[in-house]
Order: structure tokens, then sequence, then C-alpha cells
């Protein structure tokens, strides 16, 4: 990799996942601004204090690890609001200047998942000047290592991080009361028994005092995430999470997937609003709060693992790609392998455990019988798999090939490469009964994207809310499609079997909503540079 | 107007071609028909109902009648014709990620052709080009072209395994027949619903014609 990026110019949250840096307590605030000028005031203060990129590995990089980090993001409202040149706003993607609401039938967000039933914070957005959602702020504690290796230790360490979130709180307060002719802090974030906050927090879920990497349902999260060109923390995390190339080989992505300012798979400048400086180094974010019904889950799951003939656990890894332990499924297809590839991740380096549970593709395995084409993943990160033709044998799909060492594609990821996102963000609230659905827990998910609607709203609503691409017709990614939103119309996803055994392929019935909407939207994450031209007020695209 | 009728998109492109260059076009759509293989890329893009492409010469655009102005043109011109499912997006960015190189040399000897990648030049030069559909017929708006594939499919598996019955064949016998039936079938049994929106404006365009329901409510209106 040549390409170095300016790190100190981008905000840290587009370059890292702060939960694997050590930062497993999160909150989230959204402001709106009252009035211009002192709005830009405000944007000028909270500058000072936001993360970036920079590197933290090497010597003089530690160091620079703070106790807490702090970025922030603006809707198009905010930007509006804080008096950018119409000749730039002009120029923002259409879909980002409509904001998440008004995209609801592109995105599926509809029955539980409409706009009238999100949080207030996010169901009010929009209606009126006061309840604009303009700026986000977004926070997240550091966990020190534990002084002890016990659980005392990490309860410690625990509540160290929780208490780095607190401080981060407390400073975004008084910068906020200092600007309180500016700027006001929205409540109406739903907690666990319908009280409301002034913020959403998210946090890792801990389990017997234990931080772990699991989402409410069960799962290992945050593993697959796309690594681009001119990271260095990210050198060593090519294979599984960059783009696929002929051979098995990967590559990083074009950075310009992610990043304005830079050129992306299509060898140009994405798209991005005048002046260079407004947008260089900045990208959109994509917000959403995710209730999880964990009860339903878990009662549809039991209910199809008595009749499953792998059962209940390796139906639930069929669901996602993954089994609940992480374990890529195109690696592992049954326990035995499970087992053994979880032994030998055990004694494997950290470094030799990211390469482990990313690095594959879905070649060996073009039929669906390992993972099957309706499961979160395959559906989200096709990888190879779209250069697809039925094969000979019936039931078969085969890759698609132009010459012998040859794919049909110019590259075999090309329906993928242009329709990759970053994830961030953590897990929200507590489960407390796993039969009910009832509290306020889920994921809160930002996704990071240089185009909303060709990366983020196209793997929405063409393959997690559709399945032509994928040979099934109207049928739903399983975790997260909009099943049954009227009522009237439960899903079913086909879980395929190895054409040429005897096994039977299994159809998932009557698949209920699992995943619920419950508030967001669409926001831009500037560079430092752009912050500060936008806290001054000079940015003029002329 | 709207390019858009249920899940199927119409694209009529056409662009003009060098009179004396246009035989290298039709080298190459010869050579195209004549080697598949070349066309495997385009084969394998499963939105795609199919796509057309044809060379019609500066003199052979029809003259209908003495009435019509005769006209001298200047170029020959390449008409590309496609019905495909999904958005205008999605089916140009499918071409031009997964086949630039074959685009390339369809469009190569057009008039300020831009080639494939970047994309935003290549987008310029289809828009520009593209002639709108102002009357689009489609007799299957639920159904894309895989669903058609797979239904046919089904229809014939399914044909096949009944003709294949016999009265002395035994339970066990038929159940293993079945799975088989299953298992070939395990990439057909998509369920086929209304596409999902193409896009905001086909979406408004849709509700406000509500053609389905103008249909059947027209004997009324009038009465
Ligand atoms: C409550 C909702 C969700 C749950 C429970 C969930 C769970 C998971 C799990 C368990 C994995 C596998 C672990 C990993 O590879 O990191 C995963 C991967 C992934 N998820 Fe989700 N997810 C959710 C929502 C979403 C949404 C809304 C999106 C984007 C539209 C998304 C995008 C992805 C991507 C891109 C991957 C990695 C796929 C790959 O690169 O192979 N997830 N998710």
């Amino acid at each position: 990799m040549n390409k170095k990026l300016e790190l100190a110019d981008i905000q840290g949250n587009v370059l890292r996942a702060y939960g694997r840096f050590g930062y497993p307590a999160a909150r989230y605030v959204c402001l709106n601004v009252k009035n211009e000028i002192r709005g830009r005031d405000f944007i000028a203060a909270v500058t000072e204090r936001v993360t970036t990129a920079i590197d933290w590995s090497t010597e003089d990089g530690k160091k620079l690890k703070p106790n807490w980090t702090a970025n922030i993001a603006f809707s198009y409202q905010g930007l509006r609001k804080l008096g950018l040149p119409r000749a730039s706003l002009v120029e923002f993607s259409p879909e980002f200047s409509q904001g998440m609401k008004a995209r609801k039938d592109i995105l599926g967000d509809q029955g539980p998942s409409a706009p009238e039933n999100w949080d207030p914070v996010w169901e009010r957005n929009g209606k009126d000047f006061e309840s604009n959602v303009h700026i986000l702020i977004t926070l997240n504690g550091l966990m020190p290592a534990p002084v002890t290796e016990d659980a005392n230790g990490m309860q410690e360490a625990r509540e160290a991080s929780l208490e780095h979130r607190e401080q981060a709180y407390e400073w975004l307060l008084e910068v906020v009361k200092e600007h309180d002719d500016g700027v006001a802090v929205l409540g109406g974030h739903c907690g666990a028994n319908g009280e409301k906050f002034d913020y959403q927090d998210a946090d890792v879920l801990f389990e017997d005092g234990m931080p772990t990497a699991k989402e409410h349902f069960g799962y290992h999260d945050g593993i697959s995430d796309p690594v681009i060109e001119g990271v260095p923390y990210d050198e060593g995390r090519v294979e599984g999470r960059g783009k696929l190339l002929e051979g098995g080989k990967w590559a990083p992505l074009a950075t310009g997937e992610f990043l304005f300012g830079h050129i992306d798979e299509a060898h140009e400048y994405p798209p991005a609003p005048r002046p260079i400086l407004l947008s260089r180094n900045g990208t959109y974010m994509v917000f959403r709060k995710l209730h999880e019904n964990v009860g339903t889950f878990n009662a549809f799951l039991s209910e199809h693992g008595k009749k499953y003939p792998g059962g209940e656990e390796l139906l639930a890894a069929k669901f996602v790609g993954r089994w609940k332990d992480g374990t890529p499924l195109v690696l592992a297809p049954n326990e035995e392998k499970r087992k053994a590839f979880q032994d030998k991740l055990k004694e494997a380096s950290l470094e030799e455990q990211e390469r482990m549970l990313s690095d594959f593709s879905y070649e060996d395995d073009m039929s669906g019988a390992k993972c099957p084409f309706s499961a979160h993943m395959r559906r989200i990160n096709p990888r190879g798999s779209l250069e697809q033709v039925a094969g000979e044998v019936p039931g078969s799909m085969i890759r698609s090939m132009k010459g012998e060492n040859e794919g049909a594609f110019d590259t075999p990821g090309a329906l993928a490469n242009r329709r990759r996102i970053m994830r961030r963000g953590l897990p929200y609230g507590t489960v407390s009964d796993r039969t009910s659905d009832k509290g306020n827990h889920g994921i809160v998910i930002m996704m990071l994207n240089a185009n909303i609607n060709r990366e983020f709203e196209f793997v929405q609503q063409q393959w997690i809310n559709y399945g032509n691409d994928f040979k099934a017709a109207n049928d739903k990614e399983i975790l997260l499609g909009n099943h049954n939103i009227d009522g009237k119309s439960p899903s079913k996803a086909v879980i395929q079997v190895d054409p040429e055994s005897d096994d039977v392929p299994y159809i998932v019935s009557d698949i209920p909503l699992l995943v619920e909407t419950r508030g967001g939207d669409y926001f831009f994450v500037p560079s430092m540079t752009a912050l500060r031209l936008i806290a001054r007020g000079v940015i003029d695209p002329t | 107007m709207s390019n858009v009728a249920g899940k199927a998109y119409a694209m009529n492109v056409i662009t003009p071609v060098r009179w004396y260059t246009a035989w290298l076009n039709k080298l190459y759509f010869w050579a195209a028909v004549k080697f598949p293989s070349t066309l495997s890329g385009l084969v394998t893009l499963s939105l795609i109902h199919y796509a057309r492409w044809t060379i019609i010469g500066r003199k052979s655009f029809p003259h209908l009648d003495h009435r019509q102005p005769k006209e001298t043109l200047k170029y020959s011109y390449m008409l590309f014709f496609s019905n495909f499912n999904g958005s205008w997006e999605q089916y140009v960015d499918s071409f031009t990620f997964a086949i630039p190189s074959g685009l390339d040399l369809f469009w190569k000897w057009n008039v300020r052709y831009s080639k494939s990648v970047p994309l935003t030049p290549f987008h310029d030069y289809i828009q520009y080009n593209q002639i709108e559909t102002p009357h689009y017929y489609n007799a299957y708006p639920l159904a894309s072209s895989n669903d058609v594939k797979s239904a046919a499919n089904v229809r014939a598996t399914l044909l096949a395994f009944e003709r294949a019955a016999s009265q002395d064949e035994s339970d066990e016998a038929f159940q293993k027949r079945y799975h088989g039936l299953l298992r070939a079938l395990q990439h057909d049994l998509g369920e086929m619903h209304p596409t999902p929106i193409v896009t905001m404006a086909a979406n408004q365009v849709e509700k406000r014609t509500q053609w389905q329901s103008r249909v059947f409510e027209a004997p009324n209106a009038q009465s």
C-alpha cells in the first residue's frame, strides 16, 4: 500500500470502529441549531476536541489515545441552518438532502418500522424547526487495561469506561451551555421502560463480567469491515475485507468508495459538494437505531430448530453465515469443523485470528450448501458470488467463466465492490427476558459510504428486502428483511443443500419481523478542515 | 412517460457512428455471436431480459411516405435496445462494473464515446443519447426475467416428476424422488410479489397513474 491518507484530517470514527480499539461505551447526542452564528461558534468549540484518525499504534500515537472520543456529523438541514451556501448545498446527493424518513419506501421502513413508530427524537425530526436533528455528536469512553485479570479488575476497568463516557458528556453539556443561545440538545431517545433520555447510549455486552463481541441475538458481531487503501493500521487485514481478485487474492478497496476527494472503484472522484475543501476526507453516515425482537427470534429459531435436520445452532448459523461464535460457515459447515476451527483460532495470534475469521469467499459454495443465499452476510456482501450461472447438476449454481482461468466478469467482485459499507456502532439496551420483545434493545448501526444511494440504500432495498440478484425472487434476507410488515405476507427462505447429495433443502417458513427500525437519519461527516471552515462560515464554492 | 413498467425497464440508446467505421461494429457483432464466450459476462448479468445492438446505415432509416421530408444523414447509427429488471443506475452500473472492456468494444467507434470507466462520463453519454419510452406495455409486471426462468424450470421439472411416477412406486422411492425434486428446484422457489419501488420518481408516477385501477374503473367513469 503506497497511498497514505491524511489521518489527522479525517475524523476518527470514519476509519475506526471504536469498540475494537478499547472503547466499549458510546453515547449519541442529537442537537438542534437555533441560531446560525452562535451555532457556528458551538461547532468551533466542539472541533477543538474532535478525535481524528491518527495512528495510535506508533510510540507517539499511543500517547495520543484519548480517554474519550468525540465526533460530529451534520444532517442536510443542519448544514443549511449553519449557513452553507446554496451552491454547495445543491451538490449534496438527493437522498442526503431528503433525509432517511423521506426514503422509507426505498428502505422498507414500513409497518412497525415506519417513522411514526420511531423514538420521539427521530419521529419529530423534520416536523418543525425546533425539532430538526441538525447535529449528531458521538462520544466513546475508553476502557483502560484491567489492573488484575479477574472479574474485579474487569469490573473496575468497565466502570472507568463509563466514567470516561460521563466525562465526555459533561464536556459536551458544558459546551452546549456556553452556546445555549445557539444550540439545544434534543431529547426523546427511548429507554428500556419507555423513559425518555437526552441521549442514546450503546454498550459492548458483558457476560459474566467479561466483555463480549455479541449482539442481543447472541451472534459474534463486528468482524468483517471493508479495508481501504491508505490506512496504516489496516494493512494486515486485507484478506476477506478488501476486494476479491482473480485467484482468491485480495486488495484494499479504492478509498473513494468511502471518502470524498479520493479515487473510487470507477476510477473517478465520487460526486461531492464543492468546494473540494468542504468534501475532501469527509463522507456520509447512515445512522439507524434497530430494535431486536429477541423473544420472537428465540421462539422462531427454536420452532424451526426442532424441524431442521442440522439442529438449532446450525440453523442460527444459516441465518447469518457465521456460527454464533463467529466461525464462518463456508470454512466450517458442520459442528465438528466448527470445533476444529475454534481450537485452531484459540492457538492463533491476534493478527492470525483476524485473518482466519474473514478470509473466505463463496467460490467453493456457489450453490449455497454451506452459507445459504438468504443469509445476512451473503446478501450484504456477496463477495465474488454474483458471478454465477446455473450449473449442469439440477439445483446447482457455478461460477460463470469466460475462459479456463478467467471469470465472466472483468473482476470477480464486480457486482459487490461498489456496494460495500463500513459499519460502526454498538448494541444498546439490555435484555432482561429472552422470551419477550418488550423493552428497548438492539443495535445502533452507523454506516459510512461515499454514496448512500449506491451503497447503503441499494443493499437495503435490493439485497435485504428483495432477492432477484440471488435468484430468490422476492424472498428477503432472513435477519433484517421487513418480513410480514402488513401482517398478511410472512416471508420464507430456502436453506440450500449440496445438489449432489441426498440432503433436502429446508424451507424456513413464516419468518416474523426480527428487527425493527426505531429511528435514524443521513449525516455528513466532514473532515477537520471542513469543520473549521463551517465553523468560521467561510465556505465559498465560487 | 416512464421507462418503467412493473419490474421491467426499457432502454433505447441511439448513438452516431461514422459510416466508414460502421463495418467494424458489424464485425464485432458478428464475432460476438460467433464466439459466445465473449458474451458470457453479459449473460451472467441476470437482471437483463435481453440486450441488442444493431447498426442502422445512414441510408437505411425508414422513409414511410412521400410527405416525409428526405434527410441526408451524416452518420450511421448504432441502436442499443434492452429490457431489464431494476433501475437505470443498477443496470448501467452492472454493465460498467462487470464488463467494461466488452462495452468499450461495442461502443468504441461511436462518436464521442467516453469509455465505460470512469463512470460519470459514461452515465452522461448514455443519458444524453437515450430515447425515452413514451409508452411501455408489460404483460407480466410482476415477473423479472429470473422469475420467468424459474417458473419455467419449476413447471418442466414438475411435469417430468409426474411423468416418472408409477403406480407401483414404493413410498420410499417416491420420497427419494420428491427430495430430488426439491433439490433440483432449490434456486427456483422464491416467491413472486410486486417489485420494490424502482426509484422515488417512478413510484410517484406509478401512484399517480395507477394504470391498473384506471383500466378497471374506466366504464364507471364514463357513465
Ligand atoms: C439488528 C440488526 C443486525 C444484526 C443483529 C446484525 C448482525 C450481524 C452479524 C452477526 C454479522 C457477522 C459478523 C461480522 O462479520 O461482522 C454481521 C455482518 C455484517 N452486517 Fe449485520 N447485523 C445487523 C444489521 C445490519 C445492517 C442494517 C447492515 C447494513 C445494511 C448490516 C451490514 C453488515 C455487513 C456489511 C456485514 C459484514 C458482511 C461481510 O463483509 O461479509 N448489518 N451482521
